[in-house]
C-alpha cells in the first residue's frame, strides 16, 4: 500500500514540475534565439495549466531558467479570447505575465461567466488572488472578488 | 574530270573525315568528364559538421548533393545539429555563404525549451531566426 502511495505521490510532483505550454499558429511562427521570443501569426491558440487564451497575433518572450527556457510574458493581438475556467474574457490586447499570474486586457473588453457580462475599456486578472478589475467607460472602476473560490482556500 | 579535280574531292574528303574525327573526340571527352564531376558531387549516407555563425553544426542525410561552391543540398531524410536546436526534416538546402538553410517539407525542430512541428522553414543563423510556414505547433515544456 505504501508503495502505491509513494507511486502516486511521485508521479503528482512529477507532473506538476513538468507543465506544458501549446503554441499553435495557422500561418506561420518565428523564432528569434536572439531576442529570445517567439511571434505567431494567423488564428493563433496558447495553451498552459491555466488558461486557454486565442488571437490573430501572439508575441512570447521567454528567458532561461536553470538550463530550461519558459515564458514569462505572452502578448496577445487583435480577437483576443481567453478562457480560464468558466470565465470567458475578450478584447483587442491582451498581456500575460508569468511572475505575479496576471492578464491585463485592453480595447472593447468584456468578461463573461455563467451568471453575468460585464463590460469594459480595461480588464485586470489577478490569477492567484482571484481578483477582478473592469475599468468602464464611465471611468468607474469595479473590482470583483471571487469570494466563493477564495473561501474554501 | 580533270586531275586538279580529284585532287580538290580527296582534300575535301580528307578534311571532312578529320572534321569528323574531332568533333567524335569532343564528344568522347566530355560525358566522360561529366561523369567523374557528378561522381565527386554526390555522397550517400552522408554526415559532417559544418562552421557557421551559431558554431559547429553537425549535417547528415540520405545523400549529399553539392549544388555549387555555396549551396548543398541534403536529399532525404536529414538533420542539422548544434547547441541551440535539433532540426530533423527532408530535402534540405543549405546555403553555405548567406548561412541560411531551408526546406518545404515537413519538420521537427527540437530546442531546449520544447519540440515545434511544422510544414517548412527557413533558418536564417546570421539573425538567429527561423521563420516556419504554414500550420505550426510548438509544444514547451515549462
Amino acid at each position: 500500500m505504501i508503495k502505491y502511495i509513494y507511486i502516486f505521490i511521485n508521479l503528482f510532483f512529477y507532473s506538476s514540475l513538468h507543465s506544458e505550454s501549446i503554441v499553435k499558429a495557422g500561418e506561420s511562427l518565428i523564432w528569434d534565439s536572439e531576442n529570445k521570443s517567439y511571434t505567431a501569426i494567423g488564428s493563433v491558440e496558447f495553451t498552459n495549466d491555466i488558461f486557454y487564451a486565442f488571437s490573430e497575433k501572439m508575441v512570447a518572450e521567454y528567458v532561461e531558467q536553470n538550463n530550461k527556457e519558459v515564458f514569462t510574458k505572452v502578448e496577445l493581438f487583435e480577437n483576443v479570447r481567453i478562457e480560464l475556467k468558466d470565465e470567458i474574457f475578450e478584447g483587442n490586447y491582451a498581456i500575460y505575465t508569468r511572475d505575479n499570474n496576471i492578464i491585463k486586457l485592453t480595447g472593447d473588453v468584456s468578461i463573461q461567466s455563467p451568471t453575468r457580462l460585464l463590460k469594459g475599456y480595461e480588464l485586470i486578472a489577478d490569477i492567484d488572488n482571484n481578483k477582478r478589475i473592469l475599468n468602464s467607460a464611465n471611468e468607474e472602476s469595479l473590482v470583483e472578488v471571487l469570494l466563493e473560490n477564495n473561501a474554501s482556500n | 574530270m580533270s586531275k586538279l579535280n580529284k585532287n580538290y574531292i580527296i582534300n575535301f574528303f580528307v578534311f571532312v573525315l578529320l572534321l569528323f574525327q574531332a568533333v567524335i573526340y569532343y564528344y568522347n571527352v566530355n560525358p566522360s568528364s561529366q561523369i567523374i564531376n557528378n561522381k565527386s558531387m554526390t555522397v550517400e549516407n552522408f554526415s559532417s559538421i559544418v562552421l557557421g555563425n551559431s558554431g559547429l553544426t553537425k549535417i547528415g542525410s540520405e545523400k549529399l548533393n553539392k549544388v555549387n561552391e555555396n549551396n548543398i543540398y541534403l536529399q532525404g531524410k536529414s538533420y542539422l545539429e548544434n547547441d541551440d536546436y535539433k532540426i530533423y526534416g527532408y530535402d534540405i538546402t543549405i546555403n553555405l555563404n548567406e548561412d541560411i538553410s531551408y526546406s518545404k517539407k515537413s519538420v521537427k525542430i527540437i530546442n531546449s525549451m520544447g519540440t515545434l512541428d511544422a510544414k517548412g522553414f527557413k533558418n536564417k543563423d546570421s539573425e538567429g531566426k527561423i521563420f516556419f510556414e504554414g500550420e505550426v505547433i510548438f509544444r514547451s515544456h515549462d
